[in-house]
């Protein structure tokens, strides 16, 4: 009988008290204690409660327009096979995945800020500017996602659809909708869920009074109102609506694999829909390539060699380096270690349980990133001094954060080389390292690269928990373009922008080719 | 008037994108009412395509599809007389086994009460009483297929088109739903084009078969003699020898 191995137990272990330890300094740590009267008090304050609601009141706006507005951008697509250009799109809408949110953030004040292409003037920060970068990032998101519904739908459908002669509604009726009613509210919670714990950007285009979120909250009430037990309440509100919106998730879980072909559906349609889909793919490509494009043109008119001599941003491109590759390896590991102990337990037909300690790897979003930073810095500053720690704890924390991705991109193919090959290589006593490197190492070669790629930009892009800790002396490019942000800055911050975007690109491209390269999935 | 569905130089090209290749054809043939003619031949012979072409889901080059003397090919798919059973997914999952019989008159739903009547009929036709608020999930293969030849039938089209409909079935179950095939289409004289990968199949439903090849009608005749046929190279290396 094959037993299940137990090589996720010392990453459940380090996860546990990653989560533990801060949750429960936030609850017990004396004098910040959430009970405590002080804290009692500020349960009851308006601010709490404005925040509170402007947090869930913009995730909802957010996800609304992103899957309402998605719903219309993947229809026209599904249904528009040869549109030019058709695969480019597809990879220009994985992009938001991989920009910094603090870039896109940039990228946006240049097209709709004053004196930009659209301006919106001051109306832009606060809530308008929230919403439009939440439907930078989640539309196309939100697009990849629910595409594959459209070709889940099986080609005698569509024929059928056309020897019925169903309308453009009674398909939309009897094909797409079943179709996409499975999948939508786990990309709705999804949504939702990104966008009530997104921080970057309620930093730099929100954080007035009128429009701070909790996560936002947390941070000021750290770093500039020194108010720990403000912060714990804050966290603690922060991590029961994430558990709430999780145990949904969970309860959902149909979330479709974003891995898209470019075939096109056999769904003929007239003259007048075709240029009506083609408007609305337009659009939409013109609103996601637009902040990049109008980044870059300012980074261009920017001082650029000045930007470049900086010392200092040499120094927080290594920073970043350093904690995206860490991040990465760490993430890799921990992903690989935990998936090895779930593929012997779905080979061993234990499903359910496989299921669950995946699931664990997803702990992060349930308890935010900037709840365990919280946690971990009322833990630690009694004691020591947090900043001294701030590189380590980034690391940690971002490789949590990329946990799930490199879960979700090792998953399939371990699974399957498990079923597949582990009698064969049982009967050849293939094991150990022998059995990596000939049998593991060539299929998961590509999904390694991609998930290494992923979590290093992800990582190197993160605006989060390094503003928690982050010092002059450890500051990186995310940070060091929000401090050029907050100062005005605004010609060296495009110069700034333009460069962590190409340098999180160049990074993601090589870790891909030069890891993923030869392998075939 | 000949009563009858006709085809002629009907032609198209096969564009195969995975090899990059484009494979021209042109088919043949005749078929009367009451008939069911089997088509068989290898795959990717052009089979599907000429089903496809008389559905109006391919578009001709050229060539002429005649019913009843009456040209058909210029009609979008919806206005064509004709009506398509495939291997799978005939059913739309999500709606009960009424509502799909129902979309086949009318896809608004709104049915009069006659209409109504009709789908009960189909249903008792096809032995499914009582299985009207069933969804497909709850039926067996071989009542689903039942399902989407009531819904055939209520549509009361002249042309049937069969692409293997019955190749996920059980031999008896194959059987029972060819009798009940046949005796439908020679009750309402209906014309009947089969593709089907089983000879036996064939002999059971067709008088007559055509042996596709290379994109066009190579031969047609009655169905035991072509089965027995082995002179001829392309149905000796379909067949194989006896």
């Amino acid at each position: 009988m094959h037993k299940p191995g137990k090589s996720a137990y010392p990453v459940l272990a380090i996860l546990a008290f990653m989560v533990l330890a801060p949750m429960i300094a936030l609850l017990t740590v004396p004098g910040t204690s959430f009970i405590e009267s002080e804290s009692l008090a500020f349960w009851k304050s308006a601010y709490l409660r404005r925040v509170l609601i402007f947090s869930l009141w913009q995730a909802f706006l957010s996800t609304v327009l992103s899957i309402s507005l998605a719903l219309i951008v993947a229809r026209a697509f599904a249904r528009h096979g040869k549109f030019p250009y058709r695969s480019f799109i597809l990879k220009l809408f994985g992009l938001p995945l991989v920009v910094p949110a603090v870039v896109a953030v940039f990228g946006i004040v240049s097209v709709f800020g004053s004196g930009g292409w659209i301006p919106l003037g001051r109306s832009l920060y606060g809530l308008n500017g929230i919403l439009l970068a939440h439907i930078f990032f989640n539309l196309p998101l939100a697009v990849r996602l629910l595409l594959p519904a459209w070709q889940s739908i099986p080609k005698q459908h569509w024929k059928l659809a056309q020897q019925l002669g169903l309308n453009s509604w009674q398909q939309w009726k009897y094909l797409e909708w079943p179709a996409l009613r499975e999948n939508l509210p786990g990309v709705g919670v999804l949504v939702f869920m990104l966008c009530l714990t997104s921080f970057a950007v309620v930093l730099t285009l929100g954080g007035g009074p009128k429009s701070t979120t909790l996560e936002v909250a947390i941070y000021q009430s750290l770093r500039f109102d020194f108010e720990p037990s403000q912060a714990v309440v804050l966290a603690v509100l922060q991590f029961s609506l994430c558990a709430i919106v999780a145990m949904f998730s969970f309860r959902l879980q149909k979330l479709p694999e974003v891995e898209i072909t470019s075939s096109s559906l056999q769904c003929p349609v007239d003259l007048k829909t075709l240029a009506l889909n083609s408007i609305i793919l337009l659009v939409a490509v013109t609103y996601v390539a637009m902040p990049i494009l109008a980044m870059l043109v300012d980074a261009l008119n920017g001082p650029i060699l000045q930007v470049l001599m900086n010392p200092k941003l040499w120094r927080s491109a290594a920073f970043s380096l350093i904690i995206g590759l860490s991040a990465a390896m760490l993430s890799v590991l921990a992903a690989w270690l935990i998936l090895q102990s779930s593929s012997d337990l779905y080979y061993i037909k234990q499903k359910r349980k496989a299921g669950y300690l995946e699931m664990v790897g997803s702990i992060v979003y349930v308890v935010p990133p900037l709840v365990i930073g919280t946690g971990l810095f009322v833990l630690i500053a009694p004691r020591f001094n947090v900043f001294d720690w701030a590189i380590p704890i980034v690391i940690l924390v971002n490789a949590m954060m990329g946990l799930p991705f490199a879960i979700r991109s090792l998953g399939p193919t371990m699974r399957q080389n498990k079923m597949r090959y582990q009698r064969l290589c049982e009967s050849l006593n293939l094991k150990g390292w022998d059995r990596f490197k000939t049998i593991d190492w060539p299929p998961l070669r590509k999904p390694i690269g991609l998930a290494m790629a992923l979590v290093t930009a992800l990582a190197m892009g993160d605006l989060g928990v390094i503003a928690l800790f982050g010092t002059p002396e450890t500051t990186t490019l995310p940070l060091l373009l929000y401090h050029q942000l907050s100062a005005y800055l605004m010609s060296e911050a495009a110069v700034t922008a333009a460069f962590l975007l190409g340098f999180c690109l160049l990074v993601f491209w090589l870790l891909e080719g030069l890891i993923g390269g030869g392998g075939d999935a | 008037m000949v009563e009858m569905l006709s085809i002629s130089q009907l032609s198209f090209s096969y564009t195969d994108t995975e090899n990059n290749s484009v494979m021209p054809m042109s088919f043949d043939l005749q078929a009367e009412r009451g008939e069911i003619l089997s088509l068989i031949g290898p795959s990717g012979s052009g089979k599907t395509s000429l089903l496809n072409l008389i559905a109006g889901f391919n578009q001709a080059s050229d060539g002429k599809i005649l019913l009843d003397d009456k040209e058909i090919q210029q009609f979008a798919p919806a206005q064509r007389p004709v009506s398509m059973l495939f291997q799978s997914h005939n059913l739309f999952p999500h709606l009960d086994v009424f509502t799909n019989i129902a979309l086949g008159i009318r896809p608004s739903l709104k049915l009069s009460n006659e209409e109504q009547q009709a789908v009960g009929e189909a249903l008792v036709t096809l032995g499914l009483e009582g299985f009207n608020k069933r969804k497909p999930g709850q039926l067996s293969g071989g009542q689903q297929q039942r399902v989407a030849i009531a819904r055939a039938l209520v549509r009361q089209h002249e042309i049937l088109l069969l692409d293997e409909p019955f190749a996920a079935l059980g031999p008896a179950m194959r059987t029972e739903l060819i009798e009940v095939l046949k005796e439908l289409v020679s009750r309402r004289k209906m014309i009947a084009l089969m593709v089907s990968h089983q000879p036996t199949d064939a002999l059971l439903a067709s008088k007559r078969t055509a042996f596709i090849d290379n994109g066009g009608v190579t031969s047609i005749q009655e169905t035991a003699d072509l089965l027995n046929n082995r002179q001829r190279k392309e149905i000796l290396n379909y067949l194989g020898p006896k």
